[in-house]
């Protein structure tokens, strides 16, 4: 487990860590630059400022 | 002589670049560029701004329920516009979810949508005689112009826009239409409020004694929109006032117009037209009394009368209700159709008659005509201005479309009651409120639908993309003029001529070749446009004290022969002595600053003269003009002049040519009549006019560097230069305009020899070794969107989805391959020619093991794709190979090398789970460079749009244009090795060579300057100032460089000795080198180059199809036919016109020459398939011999008809003939053989 895969647990709904084989991906706000993890079919959504464009991040890690 | 020569100031730019200001931008010159459209578009939203004049203008409509009550009529509801909101881009308040709830322009080109915001209608009702109630209706979202008083950017500093993801030099003026910039075209139109004498031949189609002399205005209200009046000349000498209204023209006598305006009588529309002075000009009386005398006939002796006539006529084709009298519906005519830039009727009344004398004055030939083509009758129209105007249009559609809903309503017997608010909103929601998509189709088209025509002349092509392929075009864009659609298809070409007048406000330089040239023209880059009105309070005043009779004076004195107008409204008339004075006083009083005249007041004084232009004093003071400064001698300040009175001046181009005693101004710069690019070409004095023409186009077409926000921008194809650099030879302008922040080429070492032979015919070498520092290293971004965006309400959304179904278990097969993935034996190395016995033979034991774990190895691999391959295909057809280029969430990785036909995005159809994949197209490798994940426009919906960026690396190529900046293209032929290129004493070398042939014939002499130039700017580490008009015979460019080279050690006259890389003998000649900037144009062979062997072909000709998109030929035409046919090629002919393209083989029946009757005969046996003739054939009596009769696919038997052969024909004479056929035409072919 690397440390960009990381993220500090929520506590309440989701306990497993975001990756790929449970449908979640990083991605990041156009806007404020926060990593946004989005799940398989969500609305593309920055949790921290709400903006409405996600870029894919560059690498694969 | 250029003062001194400049530094390069890198440490400055750096530092701007690094730390952006943070009060406001360092280049101001770029904003004033941009200045016209931005403040036209302010001009529509400011507090009592164009759009509350609009409402007003608009006026009142009125409607009633068709009752009993109140009136005749019914009830009253009247309904007016209050007020025009525009708001800020911002979310709707539907979105609960973003903190920030601006809307940035980025965010727009990112997303693909439109830079948008809220307009409110304020309407106001009254029901009868009760108090106006006001009612908000919300009107959609209408594009928003950037930096303008409506963008969220307004007034950002330089800091601030580059955290917006703006350039730092963002100058907004245009708009974001579905991701795309747009701009509205700057048009020019006949110049407001100035009576234009005009002879044109159309003008005498109107009608029966119709001439070709006319008058005609365009009067603009104070909104900014226009109508057109004109007065016609009868070959009878009577004038008729024709005006169009709806797109439908009307004409009226002039006489009934007058009577209308004000209560008159015949003495004194007779003292109007003819003064004191002129009792004996019996052509003038003559006129005047027939005018007069013909009117009787209509019998209307008062002004209510007259008013009330022409109220009856027009009540319809003004659309008024019907409880306004016959009089107040002829008033109306008259307020916004007369002369509707008047307010008062009397100035209307004055202006008329001042219109009647100058057509008289025209027909007698005692005035010229005004030329419309000149820039003296002609002003701008603004897009902020049009789009204002359409607005307007669209605003007052509604309340149009909200009395006719109501209309409608009581004529199908809807109980309609003014008072009921449901009423009112269930009316409100049948019409079309959504005034903002109709907005956006106008920037997204520049299709105008409109039912007025908004008194133009052309429906469409009223916007442009604003294409950002370097930043010269971009910003060319906004200093573009254009004559007009409507004259690009005229045959004449007088309206393209250069003409005078235009010194000062049109570049001479800048305009296109081929069809839109002479009508695209681009402003000087000092020519501004006004865009408000200049306070004119005190002017009246001024002009009373300097002796000007008031126009109410009567008589008017007899030597008071010339017209003082301001702003088309007579406000006095003087003696021809006194109009000089006046014209003279004015104008130093104004650049004195002195009794609160505005120094953009255009005086255009028009002298008296032998049948010139019609004289007078000519004020102008609102917008749309051009203006531009010089400087005004005896003040030695600087004065705004316009296009009207510059003819009528003496402006000295430089103070060598200022004639004492006449010139009153002298130019600041000469180069101020050049536009922003012109101004870019070095040396352009130098130069043979049409290579600086050529040199505007291509510096346009130039790969540069748009912008420093590509990280942010979406441009679906733009170019970028990755090595520009600071040209040494630049313009003390070049500065001025921050184009160090756009490089547009590079500077290169420029050999003009001819080396090679492959530098024939304007192709050049490019040195292999600068090629491969990188030089003309260019990239191509396209961006791709991916998705299904909602086309209409109806249609359902999150059927689709991108990624896979069954994310979870590919991931987990992923992983297991990726774990079952077995180690790969490493290789063994056969050991050295020297190695001993013991060594080979261990290598021998090694080598079998490998070979044996290996065999093993690939076994199992291939076990583990197999599975691995089936195992994703059981989870809805995932194929493996997708996951080269796609991540588990379905999309593109970044970074990924992409080629025609790779998956870029997967998805699924939500209902079937089987997996699909959006593929690549492209002829080149392309690396994904961004993907951007764009939000639903409803929130809480899934992903369903992509925007996907690839870079396409474009290094030089064999075939790629490269041009100077002085017109000179030139195709690069060879990338020469360097080792073979020539070299100098000092062992430079050529990055380029072009061939000494350029030259001659061409005569770019600003080249081989620019070349000396650029070669002693780089020795000595300085900038050139390349500023034309500079040198003169005395002083000489040649000279001034040349002793530069002298002091850095080289030839004056910028020759070496060279010596051929080849055999290393010294060349017999010198060689001319030097530095010349070169740039890098955008034709490249890679979006060019056409072969085809074979390939598609068309389905009716079977001939090969045209297109390099899909993969067709090109055509051997007439001419190419004939030169093969002039050398007798006969042979290749055939080949090319038949057997590699339609060749076919096709039966024919010998005897009927027919391709027509020919069928297949089926398979019996003892009988073999062949083709007969169904024509030559006669039906089987059933009597025949064995293998005689013939049956055809229906079962029919016949016999005969086997004279069939086969021939070799082209495909397209078996159309032809079908063709011709079905006319009843039919074709026999003589079979010889």
């Amino acid at each position: 487990m690397n440390r960009d895969g990381y993220s500090a647990p929520s506590g309440q709904s989701n306990p497993h860590r975001p990756s790929a084989a449970t449908g979640t991906m990083w991605y990041q706000c156009a806007d404020c630059g926060s990593r946004v993890s989005i799940n398989k079919g969500e609305h593309i959504r920055c949790k921290e400022c709400g903006h409405r464009v996600l870029y894919k991040e560059r690498t694969k890690r | 002589m250029p003062s001194v020569s400049g530094k390069f100031q890198t440490s400055k730019r750096e530092r701007l670049f690094r730390n952006p200001p943070k009060d406001k931008s360092a280049f101001p010159a770029l904003e004033a560029a941009v200045r016209p459209h931005v403040e036209s578009f302010n001009a529509l939203t400011v507090d009592g701004g164009l759009l509350d004049l609009a409402a007003r203008d608009i006026g009142e409509r009125a409607v009633f329920d068709g009752s009993s009550e109140w009136s005749q009529y019914g009830n009253k509801l009247t309904i007016r516009v209050e007020k025009i909101y525009v708001d800020k881009p911002k979310l709707s308040i539907k979105d609960k979810t973003s903190l920030n709830r601006l809307i940035y322009p980025s965010e727009c080109r990112e997303r693909h949508i439109s830079y948008r915001s809220r307009l409110t209608v304020k309407l106001g009702l009254k029901v009868n005689n009760g108090d106006w109630q006001s009612i908000d209706r919300e009107c959609g979202q209408i594009p928003v112009m950037l930096r303008s008083n409506r963008c969220n950017l307004e007034k950002l500093s330089p800091a601030e826009l580059v955290n917006r993801k703006e350039e730092t030099e963002e100058l907004g003026g245009y708009f974001i239409i579905n991701g795309n910039e747009k701009l509205i075209r700057l048009l020019v139109v006949q110049r407001r409020n100035h009576p234009m004498a005009i002879i044109r031949p159309s003008y005498s189609n109107r009608g029966a004694s119709y001439t070709n002399f006319g008058v005609q205005i365009r009067c603009v209200r104070p909104d900014q929109t226009s109508q057109t009046n004109v007065l016609h000349y009868l070959s009878d000498g009577n004038v008729t006032f024709r005006f169009s209204w709806r797109k439908n023209e009307y004409l009226i006598p002039a006489v009934m117009v007058m009577k209308a305006l004000v209560e008159t009588n015949d003495r004194e529309i007779f003292d109007g037209l003819v003064p004191i002075g002129q009792r004996d000009n019996t052509f003038l009386t003559d006129r005047v009394e027939l005018l007069l005398r013909t009117y009787k006939v209509y019998g209307l002796p008062t002004r209510l009368d007259t008013l009330a006539y022409l109220g009856d006529k027009f009540r319809v084709v003004m659309g008024l209700g019907p409880d306004l009298s016959d009089v107040d519906v002829g008033k109306e005519v008259l307020r916004r159709i007369v002369l509707a830039h008047l307010n008062d009727d009397r100035d209307k009344f004055r202006m008329l008659l001042f219109m009647i004398k100058k057509l008289y004055a025209l027909v007698k030939g005692d005035c010229a005509q005004d030329n419309p083509d000149a820039i003296q009758h002609q002003e701008i129209l603004l897009g902020g201005f049009l789009y204002g105007m359409v607005l307007k249009e669209r605003v007052e559609k509604l309340v149009d479309d909200i009395r006719a809903q109501i209309r409608a309503d009581v004529v199908s017997h809807v109980r309609v009651d003014f008072r009921n608010k449901a009423y009112l909103s269930r009316v409100f929601l049948k019409v079309n409120e959504n005034l903002g998509n109709a907005l956006e189709y106008f920037l997204s088209t520049g299709n105008l639908s409109s039912p007025s025509g908004l008194d133009l002349q052309q429906v469409s092509g009223f916007t442009v993309a604003a294409e950002k392929i370097n930043f010269y075009r971009f910003i060319s864009h906004f200093r573009m003029v254009h004559r007009g659609a409507f004259f690009a298809q005229l045959k004449t070409t007088t309206v393209r001529k250069l003409l005078p007048e235009s010194w000062g406000f049109l570049c001479p330089v800048h305009t296109p070749d081929g069809s839109p040239c002479g009508l695209l023209n681009h402003l000087a880059h000092k020519c501004m446009i006004t865009t408000t009105v200049s306070n004119v309070s005190s002017v009246r005043k001024v002009l009373a004290s300097l002796g000007m009779s008031s126009p109410a004076t009567f008589p008017l004195p007899r030597v008071a022969t010339m017209c003082v107008q301001l702003d088309g409204c007579i406000v006095g008339w003087c003696s021809p002595k006194e109009a000089k004075v006046i014209a003279d006083t004015l104008r130093y009083w104004k650049v004195e600053g002195s009794h609160d005249l505005p120094l953009d007041l255009e005086v255009g004084y028009v002298p008296e003269s032998n049948g010139g232009q019609y004289p007078g004093v000519y004020l102008f003071s609102q917008q749309a003009r051009m203006v531009r400064p010089v400087k005004y001698l005896p003040l030695d300040k600087e004065d705004i002049v316009g296009p009207f009175e510059q003819p009528h001046m003496s402006i000295a181009v430089n103070p060598q040519e200022m004639i004492s005693g006449e010139s009153t101004h002298v130019e600041f710069d000469p180069t101020n009549i050049l536009s922003i690019v012109a101004n870019m070409t070095p040396f352009s004095d130098f130069n043979q006019s049409p290579r600086n023409m050529y040199q505007c186009q291509m510096a346009k077409q130039a790969m540069g560097t748009p912008g420093t926000a590509t990280r942010y921008r979406t441009d679906n194809k733009s170019y970028r230069l990755q090595t520009g650099q600071t040209p040494i030879v630049k313009a003390p302008l070049y500065d001025e305009y921050g184009l160090d922040n756009f490089p547009n080429g590079m500077n290169a070492v420029v050999a003009v020899i001819s080396y090679t032979g492959y530098d024939m015919d304007d192709a050049m070498i490019l040195n292999k070794s600068s090629y491969e520092r990188g030089f003309g290293y260019g990239t191509v971004y396209k961006t791709e969107q991916y998705g299904w965006r909602e086309k209409g309400r109806g249609e359902k959304t999150g059927q689709m989805l991108f990624g896979f179904a069954e994310q979870e278990s590919i991931a987990q097969v992923l992983s297991d391959y990726e774990s079952g993935t077995p180690v790969a034996p490493s290789p063994v190395y056969k050991p050295d020619a020297e190695a001993s016995q013991a060594e080979w033979e261990e290598y021998e034991t090694k080598r079998e093991e490998y070979d044996k774990t290996k065999l093993a190895y690939d076994s199992e691999m291939r076990k583990l794709e197999k599975s691995t391959k089936d195992r994703l295909n059981s989870l809805g057809r995932v194929q493996f190979r997708w996951f080269k280029h796609l991540d588990l969430d379905g999309f593109p990785i970044v970074g990924q090398r992409v080629e025609d036909g790779d998956p870029v995005a997967a998805y699924y159809d939500v209902s079937k789970k089987e997996a699909k994949v959006f593929t690549y197209h492209g002829s080149e490798v392309a690396f994904i460079d961004e993907v951007r994940l764009l939000a639903h426009e409803t929130p809480d919906q899934p992903c369903q749009e992509i925007s996907i960026k690839f870079r396409i690396p474009r290094s030089p190529q064999i075939g790629d244009k490269f041009a100077s900046r002085h017109g000179q293209k030139g195709v690069c032929s060879q990338k020469w090795p360097a080792a073979d290129m020539p070299f100098t004493e000092s062992g430079m070398q050529p990055d380029v060579i072009i061939n000494p042939h350029a030259f001659p014939s061409r005569m770019t002499i600003g080249m081989l300057v620019e070349s000396l130039a650029g070669k002693s700017g780089a020795l000595h580490g300085v900038t050139q100032d390349c500023t034309p008009f500079k040198f003169d015979e005395e002083n000489t460019a040649a000279d001034y460089f040349g002793h530069q080279l002298i002091k850095a050690g080289y030839n004056y006259h910028g020759n070496e000795p060279m010596y051929s890389g080849i055999t290393g003998e010294e060349l017999q000649a010198d060689i001319y080198i030097g530095l010349v900037y070169y740039q890098r144009l955008r034709h490249m062979v890679n979006d060019k180059f056409q072969v085809r062997t074979t390939g598609k072909i068309s389905e009716l000709t079977h001939q090969p199809i045209k297109g390099r998109k899909k993969g067709g030929g090109i055509r051997v035409g007439e001419m190419e036919r004939d030169s093969m046919l002039a050398h007798g090629a006969a042979f290749l002919l055939q080949d090319r016109l038949l057997n590699c393209s339609d060749y076919t083989q096709a039966w024919i029946c010998r005897t009927c020459g027919t391709f027509m009757s020919i069928t297949p005969t089926i398979k019996k046996p003892g009988f073999k398939p062949q083709v007969r003739c169904r024509r030559c054939a006669t039906r089987a009596t059933g009597f025949e011999s064995e293998g005689e009769a013939w049956e055809d696919g229906h079962g029919n038997v016949f016999v005969g008809g086997e004279n069939t052969t086969i021939v070799a024909i082209p495909y397209v004479l078996k159309y032809l003939d079908a063709e011709l056929s079905a006319m009843g035409v039919q074709m026999k072919y003589n079979i010889k053989h």
